[in-house]
């Protein structure tokens, strides 16, 4: 594990294994993840990036027959140990999915959901919320007439930034973001990279990307990843330029993924 | 050339041998004569329904189409000496305990849907669905049987209770619960599949949001599903407005007067069909096509009524 | 933190209303399943289901130089049975399969006068009488008549007090059910007679003969609006249509079996159309392709190939037909009427399980013990056509899981 700056971890992961019933899907991991930088997880299909970026919100929980190893620590707790307030955890850890999913309710609602559900019921605090969030998400101006219009009447893109608001609404630490622009046109990719970017100052940001130039556009670090196993971890600069390790640096030239 | 094309160009040259010809004749007679029954129904329920109206009947004169949809009683007169039938308060009394009972069975049915599709453990789930089919197919009877036996005693009992005397139990409340018993299958089987279909990618993202799982069943599932849930609905109100045999066995016949009150004794339109079915003649005996087809307009008027309340629903969001 | 607990509380709630309204379907099955069985099981015996409905009674007298026997008894009695060794005959009390006090005959010796009565009315023909039979009175000459409400007891007496009878008058069992099981079962038959050809015809029309279009949408359209229509509307198309039509062209006096079987024909085509639709979907078109490229006519392949395929389907579709049929009520009251009778007969009147329940709730007064008795059976056959159904199913969508795959 090597790191060009002193910066704070955010996560520190320690000998991960995960196994989705017989398959042993994350082979023994440990990693940290920087604060308030945007990490890019690569790698070819199947290698295990996704589920790993699962791990870090316990969203894998939800899939049966999954067993975990070893331990994530997020703010000096290990999220796996037993007792571990899952709701709490995945609110200050927020996700944006590969396919947007706005639930079919207003663009507000949408937004507003995670607010109220922790209880939040005061109008004024939810509409000061929400015009942040879309402000942040830069999709204030292209919706500020169309709140209570349903979410899923917005283009592919318009859904994803609105997804990543949604997000933001939660005032998480982190924001993950398994591939999200996979399903969207050029021109949103390239808003939603210049989003990341800019968010990067407020959020630490873990991003899985199939798309390497997009990782060293946008990324700070970069973490490779083959058959479930972390084969490299460093400053997106150095993967890009000189990778330590052959596999690497294969796959960086397009020799096989 | 494809399966498909070959299949196409096999039932254009069908025409072609003697024996396909005869056969595709035969069938598509078939397929008319079934066609046809919805307009005979229509037909015969029309005209019969209609004849009181327009003809004299046997001297007694004919039946005013206006007094008798808003009248209160149900025949002013003797039978056979009075043309002054009425089905104002059967219009008002059928459609009240229709929805009275849907009001019960709605929640139990959509939320025992939610338990079996979302909430309970597998084996759990697939027993409650074996138990929610078997209710399913009981037949009406049985459910009339056991409301005369069970439920009238129970509705006595508690109507005794608070001092209040009822005539052996046989009122709106035990109607509507009769009724809700046996509409609770019909909405929980269609809004689990309503529910079943909800796209897992919305639960995640409600999940990963922080919200815990019944916050996500009730606020993103149960409104991704609306449309599904709400079409359950409209079949057992449909069930509910239909039902005869059931119904009259716990109504308590009255024969005139709306009432909203859950102790009183009520009719319906089907169970005042019933009712008089010795008689073989006249005009008592015609009249009861004239209740059919207020029946038949009522169910279609709530009907087109719903569905048009449904695209509304679906268009309009839910606060989360 | 006061809204976590706030809304650990409101999920709470919402997730104890859910369970509790899960166990209302649990519970009411389980409280009609168990009034029926319940308060219906005390009748339920052979004698119900092969018993006439109408009782038979007759007045009757011994044949000239009759004997008293002096007989005993070669049978064990039951408790409560009085026996006269005089005349060969033993008496209890009991109630009949409609509920009413009677003196019921448990046994007569083979040597006993009463084997050999002449009916009083009719001529000379011999009526014996037999165990299960009430007696209604005993009348002698010079002598106090025995009257069935004094009992057994006081009937036996006054027998062995007397050496001959002027007459005794008795009926024969009623309150069976032997002629509404027989009624369902000539519907069901019957039905699906008419129904079959229709419905499994229209199906292969729509299937594999109509091209995809608006003709062929519009005629389904036109069938699948029949499944909303409420069964008592069909009962008055039945009374309006098929009773006229039968009575035309048979003897037949008003409602009867044949415009009841007719009616519920047409309550159940779209429940035989759309399955039989379904099975015949699900039969590849490599097995058409086949037949047809090997020369068969398109009937053929129907009749030879795509049909007994798909007959899991349409047995199917029986089967729910069955169980429509043996439930329906409503229609049936219109199509057929509410007469309970014994001799059953196609241009006749008679009532099937479900109607004949329906009877007697509306009788004054309501038997509700025989209609529980006959909702059992009702509940038993339904019941069991469900667990067939799912059978053929799971079997049928595990073989084709198979051949697909």
């Amino acid at each position: 594990m090597k790191r060009d700056e002193n910066v704070e971890g955010a996560f520190r992961i320690d000998g991960l294994n995960l196994h989705y019933g017989a398959t042993h899907a994350l082979k023994d991991v440990s990693v940290e993840i920087a604060r308030n930088r945007v990490t890019a997880l690569i790698g070819p299909s199947g290698c295990g990036k996704s589920t790993f970026l699962r791990t870090l919100n316990r969203m894998n929980d939800l899939i049966p027959n999954c067993r975990v190893e070893g331990s994530v620590y997020y703010r000096e707790n290990d999220i796996y140990a037993p007792g571990t307030d899952v709701i709490d955890l995945r609110r200050r850890i927020g996700m944006v999915f590969q396919k947007p999913n706005p639930f079919p309710m207003s663009v507000f609602d949408n937004v507003a959901y995670g607010p109220r559900c922790q209880g939040i019921k005061d109008k004024k605090t939810l509409e000061d919320i929400v015009m942040r969030a879309l402000r942040d998400a830069a999709l204030y101006d292209e919706v500020k007439d169309r709140l209570r219009e349903s979410a899923l009447s917005l283009s592919g893109g318009q859904q994803q930034r609105l997804c990543i608001a949604r997000a933001i609404a939660m005032s998480p630490d982190v924001i993950l973001m398994d591939e999200p622009t996979s399903a969207l046109d050029p021109i949103a990719t390239a808003k939603i990279e210049e989003l990341i970017v800019g968010l990067r100052k407020d959020y630490t940001i873990v991003i899985v990307t199939h798309n390497m130039q997009q990782a060293a556009r946008i990324s700070d670090f970069t973490a490779f990843f083959l058959s479930g196993e972390l084969v490299e971890y460093d400053a997106t600069d150095t993967i890009f330029s000189h990778p330590s390790n052959p596999k690497t640096e294969g796959y960086i030239t397009g020799r096989f993924g | 050339m494809t399966d498909r094309t070959l299949l196409s160009k096999m039932k254009d040259t069908a025409g072609g041998r003697r024996s396909d010809r005869i056969a595709k004749t035969v069938f598509l007679s078939a397929a008319l004569l079934s066609a046809s029954f919805v307009f005979l129904i229509a037909g015969i329920v029309l005209i019969r329904g209609a004849l009181p109206f327009l003809t004299d009947n046997d001297g007694l004169g004919s039946v005013d189409l206006l007094r008798f949809l808003t009248a209160d009683v149900w025949l002013v007169g003797a039978t056979f000496a009075s043309n002054l039938y009425g089905v104002g308060y059967l219009i008002l009394s059928t459609l009240f305990i229709a929805f009275l009972s849907l009001s019960v069975s709605f929640p139990i049915g959509v939320l025992t849907a939610l338990f079996i599709a979302k909430v309970a453990p597998k084996p759990l789930a697939k027993v409650l669905r074996t138990v929610v089919e078997t209710l399913a197919s009981i037949p009406s009877i049985v459910f009339g049987l056991f409301g005369a036996g069970v439920i009238l005693k129970l509705v006595y009992d508690f109507s005794m209770s608070i001092g209040y005397q009822s005539k052996g139990g046989n009122s709106i409340l035990a109607t509507a619960l009769v009724l809700a018993l046996m509409t609770i299958p019909t909405i929980t089987s269609i809004s689990e599949v309503a529910i079943r279909s909800v796209d897992k990618a919305l639960e995640h993202g409600s999940l990963a949001l922080g919200a815990s799982k019944t916050q996500t069943h009730f606020k993103v599932v149960l409104a991704a599903a609306k449309s599904g849930i709400f079409t359950s609905a409209i079949l057992g109100i449909g069930r509910a407005l239909g039902e005869a045999t059931a119904v009259s066995l716990v109504a308590g016949g009255r024969r005139s007067g709306v009432s909203f009150d859950l102790l009183d004794t009520t009719a319906t339109l089907t169970t005042m069909m019933l009712e008089g079915l010795k008689e073989t003649t006249g005009l008592d005996y015609d009249i009861r096509f004239s209740v059919g087809l207020v029946l038949l307009v009522v169910i279609l008027i709530t009907n087109l009524t719903l569905n048009a309340i449904k695209r509304k629903v679906g268009s309009v969001h839910v606060k989360a | 933190m006061s809204r976590r607990s706030a809304r650990k509380v409101r999920d709470f709630i919402l997730n104890a209303v859910t369970y509790l309204s899960s166990t209302v379907s649990l519970a009411a099955l389980i409280a009609i399943l168990a009034f029926v069985f319940g308060k219906g099981s005390s009748l339920l015996n052979f004698d119900l289901v092969v018993e006439n409905f109408e009782s038979q009674g007759f007045v009757a007298d011994f044949h000239a130089g009759f004997e008293t026997c002096d007989c005993v008894a070669g049978i064990d009695l039951p408790e409560g049975s009085y026996y006269s060794e005089k005349w060969g005959i033993a008496l209890s009390d009991s109630t009949d399969l409609l509920g009413k006090t009677v003196v019921e005959v448990d046994y007569v010796h083979p040597d006993s006068p009463f084997a050999y009565l002449h009916d009083k009315g009719v001529g000379t023909e011999p009526i014996p009488l037999r165990a299960d039979y009430d007696v209604i009175r005993i009348a002698f000459d010079s002598y106090a008549t025995a009257l069935s409400r004094y009992g057994a007891e006081a009937m036996i007496a006054s027998l062995d007090a007397n050496d001959s009878i002027r007459e005794i008058e008795f009926e024969t069992k009623g309150g069976g059910i032997r002629g509404s099981i027989l009624t369902t079962l000539v519907l069901i038959g019957l039905t699906l007679l008419f129904a079959l050809p229709i419905g499994v015809g229209a199906a292969i029309y729509l299937n594999e003969y109509a091209a995809v279009g608006r003709f062929s949408k519009l005629l389904r359209s036109f069938i699948e609006t029949l499944t909303g229509v409420p069964s008592i509307i069909y009962g008055l198309m039945g009374l309006a249509v098929f009773v006229p039509l039968t009575v035309k062209l048979t003897g037949a006096t008003g409602g009867n079996l044949l415009s009841g079987a007719m009616t519920l024909a047409v309550i159940l085509l779209p429940v035989i159309i759309r399955t039989t639709e379904e099975s015949l979907k699900v039969v590849p078109d490599d097995f058409r392709s086949a037949s047809l490229a090997l020369g068969a006519s398109k009937t053929q392949t129907t009749f030879q190939v795509v049909l007994p395929s798909a007959l899991p389907g349409i047995m199917t579709g029986v089967l729910l037909a069955i169980g429509r049929i043996v439930g329906e009520s409503a229609a049936l009251v219109f199509a057929i009427g509410t007469t309970i009778k014994d001799d059953v007969s196609l241009t006749g009147k008679s009532t099937s399980l479900a109607v004949h329940i329906w009877a007697m709730m509306t009788d004054e007064p309501a038997n509700v013990e025989l209609s529980a008795t006959i909702a059992i059976i009702i509940v038993v056959i339904v019941v069991f056509l469900n667990i067939m159904i799912k059978l053929i199913t799971n079997r049928y969508i595990r073989k084709r899981l198979g051949v697909g795959a």
